[in-house]
């Protein structure tokens, strides 16, 4: 067997070995590379910058724990966001197994901010349903959260004053990994009951979001770990994301460095075959 | 109405109005003109199919079914069969249930081992129906397993790590990957290859396309899903969908070409009038 | 017989596919109304639901176990597992604190889940890695078009990537917006008329193979 050829039938595990080092190495040594900002990211940012003070901005974080490496740095920008410009900040999940990691998220970003529950902030918890959660706020919001996820009685909210239905939000951004996630609340939700919506998304789901912003169905894009440090460096409140951005950068190097390697040595079997 | 006019105030009589609630809601009136005429032609297709002899393009992933399941024969290892990430309400595995019906048939006359895990446990009783009736209907309703059909969990990672270890343990010939999939596919997918199974995908799930095209050795792109059944039985009624669907396309097609030809008479020459018929085009979107 | 199996189904199929299809078109709250009872039956219908699956789930595994099949020791991983889990969680009323105090289920939660299901998330970089090596090589022209491309969008897609090749950001960003948007776009007309030709077979009972039980 010649090189190339062991070359390309190589054990996985020294690929996995080599991706290994590449993010744990940039992850204790960090270079701290500047971070270009996407349009699509500014989006959600300008949008949230232009809402007046004491408007009602939704989060939901429809995520879990596994999609938790790239989107809780998101959802903790957001919230910082938020809570800088005194927004009234409601969160909610349509993920069951998140409901615990979304009530930690929301409470520790709300400590840090000095923002107080019920007043300012408020966490509805999950409701089963998916979609038609969404549909049942659209129409009612208490009819989808007749309480929150300490079971008090969400009329009783004062974050929530003047906010019956979707209709009421100001501004409105889904942190989906899946379904239900961005595309369900716009189908669902801003297409019948007419809301600004943003979106963030893990950064394999991204590509398959870009027609919805193309098309203005939803003004903004959070993408991955990348959208999260893009968001980080906005707010100027560098995290966990930018932090990571430098392990996503040598990793990606490493990919490209070994589809290169695959092709070369591919092409020398090639020539060696005639 | 109040009206002043020098000294001298008029009043209109009070009218009391009251909002009342649609019954039809005239915005939508284009789509609904739009979704019916598509169903009248896909069953004007379906008539016409019954009549007469339609050409189909061969869709190698298609071909390649009855060779995974000779193959997992051959070797006398089980097919491994996927619906998808979704219920039944999503067209994506309603297709997926509708292929494994086929499959379950072959696999049954073939005498091969089915393995068929859910997410869904609604979806996993309309399978176990389907899969019983394909073994019914190849003679051979005696190696039917009501155990083939099996339930793991509604939870993504977690079912994934199950079929991985499935995979792993019992080194199934042929995988399909049908319906609806999110980040396990590379999971499902990778681990399937490194046990050197022949892999099928067909999904609706575009952006994960990618990941199927890449790691599986046959993949149906979006439509060809739902084609799938008709490839596979040669129904007319099957065939003649496809057709309807063929011309649906065609149409939207002549829409977007005529839309860019205005667009870009429009931008070239100034003029206002290709503005009208885009606007006409995006009223009826 | 024939008519609980197969004429009774065809029957409500036809009558509740026509009724939520017009659903979508009448605004009247009796119309939303309908729609939100009728979602929430579906929840309902999915919740027993379950009970099938959990039954064919201990069903199997016990079977497993029985028979001392190979791996049996991981169906008994199983039960332990989730007997364990619904008894925890039931136990602390499924809350994963009280009072700032984390309950057993909370830890399940926190240092079982998290971590098991983070990493299932994170061997895709592995495994995205690997697949890259086997399976993207330049074989014909259109896959070598695919792989410039890959390669400007993972360039363009990292700081590293901007700082080594800046044109890379835009080039990437052009690719995603125009090319990609517009590729997916074609792939979603195809599939959106798919399903809405597949909807209406089912809807007029055209196509009845999801309801198994054969032809009449």
């Amino acid at each position: 067997m010649s090189l190339s050829e062991r070359m390309l039938k190589i054990d996985r595990r020294i690929i996995f070995l080599v991706i290994g080092l590449c993010t744990l190495l940039p992850l204790l040594y960090p270079v701290g590379l500047p971070i270009k900002i996407s349009s699509e990211v500014r989006g959600v940012y300008d949008h949230i910058e232009s809402l007046p003070e004491q408007s009602v901005f939704l989060l939901s974080i429809d995520f879990d724990p596994a999609s938790k490496p790239e989107l809780y740095p998101q959802a903790i920008a957001l919230l910082r966001h938020a809570f800088r410009k005194h927004l009234r900040v409601v969160t909610m999940t349509l993920w069951v197994s998140g409901t615990g990691m979304a009530d930690q998220l929301v409470t520790q970003v709300a400590k840090e901010m000095g923002k107080e529950y019920g007043t300012d902030y408020a966490f509805l918890g999950w409701s089963p349903g998916g979609q038609a959660v969404i549909i049942n706020m659209g129409q009612d919001l208490y009819s989808a959260f007749p309480s929150d996820y300490s079971g008090k009685s969400t009329k009783d909210l004062p974050v929530l004053d003047g906010v019956r239905s979707l209709k009421d939000v100001g501004y409105m951004v889904s942190l989906g990994a899946g379904r239900p996630g961005v595309e369900e609340w716009y189908v669902f939700g801003k297409d019948k009951y007419k809301f600004d919506l943003g979106g963030g998304c893990t950064g394999v789901m991204a590509p398959g979001l870009y027609p919805l912003l193309r098309s203005g169905q939803i003004n903004g894009l959070i993408g991955g770990l990348r959208g999260a440090a893009e968001y980080e460096s906005l707010i100027g409140q560098k995290g966990k994301a930018v932090a990571g951005m430098d392990a996503q950068s040598a990793t990606h190097l490493a990919i490209i460095l070994l589809v290169i390697m695959c092709n070369l040595f591919y092409f020398s079997l090639r020539q060696q075959r005639g | 109405m109040a009206a002043v006019q020098g000294g001298q105030r008029i009043f209109s009589p009070v009218l009391v109005a009251g909002p009342s609630p649609d019954w039809f809601n005239w915005n939508q009136l284009n789509n609904l003109i739009i979704a019916l005429s598509f169903g009248g032609l896909v069953f004007y297709s379906i008539s016409y199919a019954k009549r007469h002899e339609i050409f189909l393009r061969r869709i190698p992933g298609l071909d390649a079914v009855d060779e995974a399941i000779g193959r997992a024969t051959e070797l006398g290892k089980p097919i491994l069969y996927l619906t998808g990430a979704h219920d039944l309400h999503d067209p994506s595995t309603i297709a997926a249930a509708v292929i494994l019906g086929k499959v379950a048939k072959r696999a049954a006359l073939y005498e091969t081992e089915l393995l068929v895990p859910h997410r869904e446990p609604i979806t996993m009783a309309v399978c176990q129906e389907i899969t019983k009736q394909a073994y019914l209907e190849a003679g051979k309703p005696d190696l039917f397993k009501e155990d083939a059909n099996f339930f793991i969990t509604a939870d993504q990672f977690s079912y994934t790590a199950a079929v991985d270890g499935i995979m792993l343990r019992k080194k199934p010939a042929a995988n399909f990957f049908m319906g609806a999939y999110f980040a396990e596919s590379l999971l499902l997918t990778e681990t399937g290859a490194s046990t050197g199974a022949i892999q099928i995908a067909g999904t609706d799930s575009d952006h994960q396309l990618p990941f199927f095209v890449t790691t599986c050795d046959y993949t149906l792109i979006g439509e060809e899903l739902y084609a799938a059944s008709a490839y596979l039985s040669k129904e007319p009624v099957q065939i003649g969908t496809l057709r309807g669907q063929d011309i649906g396309k065609a149409v939207v097609l002549s829409a977007i070409g005529i839309g860019i030809v205005l667009a870009t008479v429009g931008a070239v020459t100034g003029a206002q009038w290709p503005q009208l018929f885009l606007d006409l085009l995006r009223d009826l979107k | 017989m024939i008519f609980l199996r197969r004429q009774l189904p065809l029957l409500i199929t036809l009558v509740t596919g026509l009724l939520f299809a017009a659903q979508y078109y009448v605004p009247h709250p009796a119309s939303e109304q309908m729609l939100t009872s009728a979602t929430k039956w579906l929840q309902i219908v999915g919740g027993f639901a379950l009970i099938l699956g959990v039954t064919s789930l201990f069903h199997q595994h016990a079977v497993k176990i029985r028979r001392q099949e190979a791996g049996w020791g991981y169906s008994l991983v199983l039960y332990v597992g989730m007997l364990g889990t619904i008894a925890v969680g039931l136990w602390a009323n499924g809350k994963e604190s009280v009072e700032g105090t984390m309950t057993a289920f909370g830890w399940i939660y926190n240092y079982m889940m998290v971590p098991l299901q983070g990493t299932m998330f994170a061997i895709l970089a592995f495994f995205i890695a690997s697949a890259a090596y086997r399976s993207f090589r330049a074989k014909s022209r259109e896959a070598a078009v695919l792989l410039v491309a890959a390669v400007i969008v993972m360039m363009g897609r990292v700081p590293l990537g901007e700082y080594l090749i800046p044109l890379s950001g835009d080039v990437s960003s052009w690719i995603l917006n125009v090319l990609n948007s517009s590729v997916r776009r074609a792939i979603l007309i195809g599939v959106s008329l798919g399903a809405v030709a597949l909807s209406f077979k089912i809807i007029f009972g055209v196509e009845r193979s999801y309801l198994g039980g054969g032809k009449e």
